[in-house]
């Protein structure tokens, strides 16, 4: 850790920032035009062109933005200035594109599973603000189903960071070590399972909080006419838009980085501008794979589950299969000669 | 745990897709100009399903066979049909009909045939094309 | 303390195709009561009719409604020729039954698409809206439009289904006798569908009976009831129909929203079993109509006079046309009822107790046609009335008065 300047560090914090916010929202929209196009392929029509969510949103700042009457209006207003910017904090955090992230020191794992938690709830405090009945039905489901999916979301990252503290020492939950020790390399047959189980509930707990089918309940169009969002239009309506866009990139690269944290250059015995262009676009390719299993090909694959069923899911399958996992992988440990155990 | 829908959705996904892209395969930007390049020959319109014999589209009107009876107007369910007493023809109103062609069936002459054309969008209830008055050349 | 909130659904809402209003008392997420307020889209066709000779009535009976188009024409013919007591001849009866048929595939594989969107499962809804093109251009090539058929006129058809034509059905048939094997396992066999119909939405026999309810809701709790079995009208006599139940399929009667499915993806599969026995027994020559030549139809219908009922199956369920002629260009009364009337008060027993995520697909589970369900009844300190066109519009005229003093 280099000590520099106040000035200097207050540059990279601000370019950092607006650069890791450019980065975010360009590719979440990129992203997203290429999830409804495939998924549009899959059901056998056209689509809409990939540029199309930039149009959305460009559409969407220049409508009118209504704030109804029972709403209170400075929550109203805020809610969604907040959720798009925690958004764009925990990008910080990540790494992304094969560099090590950005304040990799200042914050790790666990700040990032609290700065998932913002922007969901500021969508429950806009849809509580709203002062309309399907916007509250759909406020409530949203805290219940962020309620059941932090269970697994918690097992998967500690039983990483378990496995991982028997292998390495200093900070487990720190991204840079993680990144820099893959565990597939240091696992057996046992944990190799275990790992597969946790890759699965990691993947099945995207949609939840993204609210995409078949957890979408708090957004369901069909029973409750938008929930959170029904009332929102305008300005407000796109920052959330983006604010989903954004987030689909940090789960994504959450998956990235827990599960396949691997580098291209290396292989290829690249160096220099070469090797991080590599890199990049390597990331991008990962992405790409992991944003078609874990949300598009769920979303078109199954119907909308309901809130007793979105719940059940969580608590009981998949925290089973978590718990299994992670028993795996102690296991696994035990089987192997541990450092200073 | 079966999820039927998932195979046939990865099998889609390397198909054609179904839809037919008529007028054109996305949205332009400015309808208006995608009118006037289709209209100087730059673009070409990808063609509509193709339609059957008997499609009931856009009435044509045989003036010279015409006798004045006024059957057609008095069967039209929507009263499209005007009658012309000074010269004993008629007039159809195409905004008004409903493509029944109970006229067609009831005329003594066979005055009135359906032909196919079904794109009769027009921003004026009255304009020339929604007005059948004359023969058709 | 009152711990509930009152949720309303309509009368415009992504769940409803067409305008109803719900009230729903809420408490936490189950229904508590509800409330259903009909008849949000009174277009006075009736009383047009009573404006336009029985020929026009009949193109403005089949603008009803766009699903089931056929319907109404068939039961108000039916109704009419008994009054002026002509009888059809033949082959026109088979050609109705063929036409009524292949309404009835089209109109339960809309539906299917429409319930599938209803649980959000889109990928089913465009599959079953893509098999459905099939039908539609088949319609399209018999009867010259996709939608509005204008097939049936007092006394016959006014179409002949000639041979050369028999192919492209005979195409048809086999199109789907292969893919609805495709749609049933998709809806009847994915576990998540299942998750969401199975055991919601009851509706038991006895409140089946004791509502009234008609066509595949009620089949779908074990009442047998299908109009074309108990009065063999047209040519069912002679075909070999039976009434429709779930447990051909699954072996029992439940009742809920999966019977109900079970009940219309078989319908279609005896349509296109009665289309071929129809294709089999149609006399190849004949008279398509009793009366050919219009001006002579219209002069006989002006001197009838009587009453009389006309009744179909329509894919919804039995609708009920009464046409009363005096003698004079314009009948004295023409009234409708359709099948959806009866099919609406039984959507508070099936609801009550379920959640809100219910409302959307136990709703559509009845395939609501409000199209067809045109009648504004206002309760008053308990009186009901029955509005016409002129109270309307005197009710509107004096809002209008009364937001502009505000």
């Amino acid at each position: 850790m280099s000590f520099l300047s106040l000035s200097e560090w207050g540059f990279k914090i601000v370019i950092g920032t607006l650069l890791a916010a450019a980065f975010g929202i360009i590719l979440g929209l990129v992203f997203k035009g290429i999830d409804r196009k495939i998924a549009a392929h899959m059901q056998a029509r056209v689509g809409p062109p990939i540029r199309q969510p930039f149009r959305d949103v460009a559409k969407l700042f220049i409508k009118e933005n209504i704030v109804p009457e029972n709403a209170i209006p400075w929550l109203f207003n805020l809610a969604p200035i907040v959720g798009l910017i925690a958004t764009i904090s925990i990008l910080l955090y990540l790494p992304i594109g094969g560099l090590n992230p950005l304040f990799g020191d200042k914050g790790d794992l666990i700040l990032i599973l609290y700065l998932l938690i913002i922007p969901s709830l500021a969508m429950v405090v806009g849809g509580f603000a709203s002062g309309s009945p399907y916007a509250t039905v759909g406020a409530q489901r949203e805290m219940i189903v962020m309620m059941s999916y932090e269970f697994p979301l918690a097992i998967t990252i500690i039983a990483i960071a378990w496995r991982l503290s028997s292998i390495v020492g200093g900070n487990v939950f720190s991204l840079a070590t993680i990144v820099a020790n893959p565990l597939w390399n240091n696992v057996g047959l046992l944990g190799f399972i275990g790992l597969i189980l946790l890759l699965i509930v990691l993947v099945l707990v995207t949609p939840g909080e993204l609210s995409k089918i078949p957890f979408d309940v708090p957004e369901a169009e069909t029973e409750i006419a938008g929930g959170l969002l029904v009332e929102y239009s305008g300005r407000n309506l796109a920052l959330f838009y983006l604010t989903d866009a954004v987030k689909t990139v940090v789960m994504g690269s959450l998956i990235i980085a827990l599960f396949f944290p691997y580098n291209l250059s290396p292989l290829l015995g690249l160096n220099g501008y070469l090797a991080s262009t590599v890199d990049i676009l390597f990331y991008l390719l990962k992405l790409f794979i992991v944003i078609i299993f874990s949300v598009t090909l769920i979303r078109v694959g199954v119907a909308r589950l309901k809130i007793d069923q979105v719940v059940y899911t969580y608590w009981i399958p998949l925290t089973l299969v978590g718990l299994i996992g992670l028993v795996l992988l102690m296991m696994d440990a035990r089987a192997f000669i541990p450092l200073g155990w | 745990m079966r999820f039927s829908m998932v195979p046939e959705l990865l099998k889609q996904l390397f198909k054609k897709p179904f839809t037919n892209k008529f007028p054109a395969k996305y949205a332009p930007p400015s309808t208006k100009e995608f009118l006037e390049a289709v209209k100087k020959g730059k673009i070409k319109i990808v063609p509509p399903v193709e339609t059957p014999p008997g499609f009931r589209g856009k009435i044509n009107y045989d003036r010279e066979k015409c006798i004045g009876c006024q059957l057609c107007v008095k069967v039209c369910p929507s009263q499209a049909i005007e009658f012309k007493p000074e010269e004993k023809k008629i007039r159809i109103y195409i905004s008004r009909c409903t493509f029944c062609a109970q006229c067609t069936d009831v005329c003594p002459v066979n005055a009135l045939s359906m032909s196919d054309e079904f794109l009769l969008a027009n921003e004026d209830k009255l304009a020339k094309e929604l007005i059948r008055e004359e023969k058709v050349a | 303390m009152k711990t509930t909130y009152t949720l309303p659904i309509g009368p415009i809402h992504p769940a409803l195709k067409e305008p109803v209003m719900f009230e729903f008392e809420i408490d936490g997420e189950k229904i508590v009561n509800v409330d259903v307020k009909a008849g949000q889209v009174h277009r006075g066709i009736e009383w047009i009719g009573t404006q336009r000779n029985p020929i026009q009535i009949l193109y403005l009976a089949e603008r009803i409604c766009g699903i089931c188009n056929i319907s109404h024409p068939f039961a108000y013919c039916r109704a009419v020729e008994y009054i002026a007591d002509v009888e059809v001849p033949e082959k026109a009866e088979y050609i109705r039954v063929i036409i009524a048929e292949l309404e009835r595939i089209h109109s339960h594989i809309l539906w299917a698409g429409v319930a599938a969107h209803e649980v959000g499962f889109d990928s089913v809804l465009y599959l079953s809206w893509r098999l459905r093109e099939n039908v539609m251009d088949l319609i399209e090539y018999l009867t010259g439009n996709r939608v509005t058929k204008a097939m049936f006129t007092i006394g016959g058809v006014r179409r002949d289904i000639t041979k050369d034509q028999y192919p492209k059905i005979e195409n048809t048939i086999k199109y789907y006798r292969e893919n609805m094997g495709k749609l049933k396992h998709v809806f009847l066999d994915d576990k998540t569908f299942k998750l969401r119909c199975r055991d919601c939405g009851i509706l038991t026999k006895d409140n089946a009976l004791k509502l009234c309810a008609v066509g595949p809701t009620t089949r779908a709790s074990g009442v047998k009831k299908d109009v074309r079995v108990d009065q063999a009208y047209s040519a069912y006599g002679d075909l070999d129909i039976d009434y429709i139940t779930p447990d051909i399929l699954t072996g029992e009667v439940k009742g809920d929203v999966y019977d109900r499915i079970v009940v219309r993806l078989l319908e279609v599969e005896q349509s296109l079993d009665l289309i071929e026995q129809c294709l089999d027994r149609m006399p190849t020559s004949g008279n398509i109509a009793v009366e050919e030549k219009i001006p002579k139809l219209l002069a006989t219908l002006k001197k009838v006079e009587g009453e009389g009922i006309g009744r179909h199956e329509a894919p919804r369920g039995e609708v009920i046309h009464y046409v009363k002629l005096t003698g004079e260009e314009h009948p004295y009364t023409w009234k409708v009822r359709a099948p959806t009337y009866n099919n609406i008060l039984p959507w508070i027993p099936m609801l009550l107790g379920e959640q809100i995520a219910d409302i959307p697909i136990v709703a559509a589970s009845t395939d609501p046609c409000l199209s067809c369900t045109n009648r504004v009844a206002i309760v008053e300190n308990g009186k009901k009335n029955i509005l016409t066109g002129e109270d309307l519009h005197r009710l509107s005229v004096e809002k209008t008065r009364r937001l502009m003093r505000k």
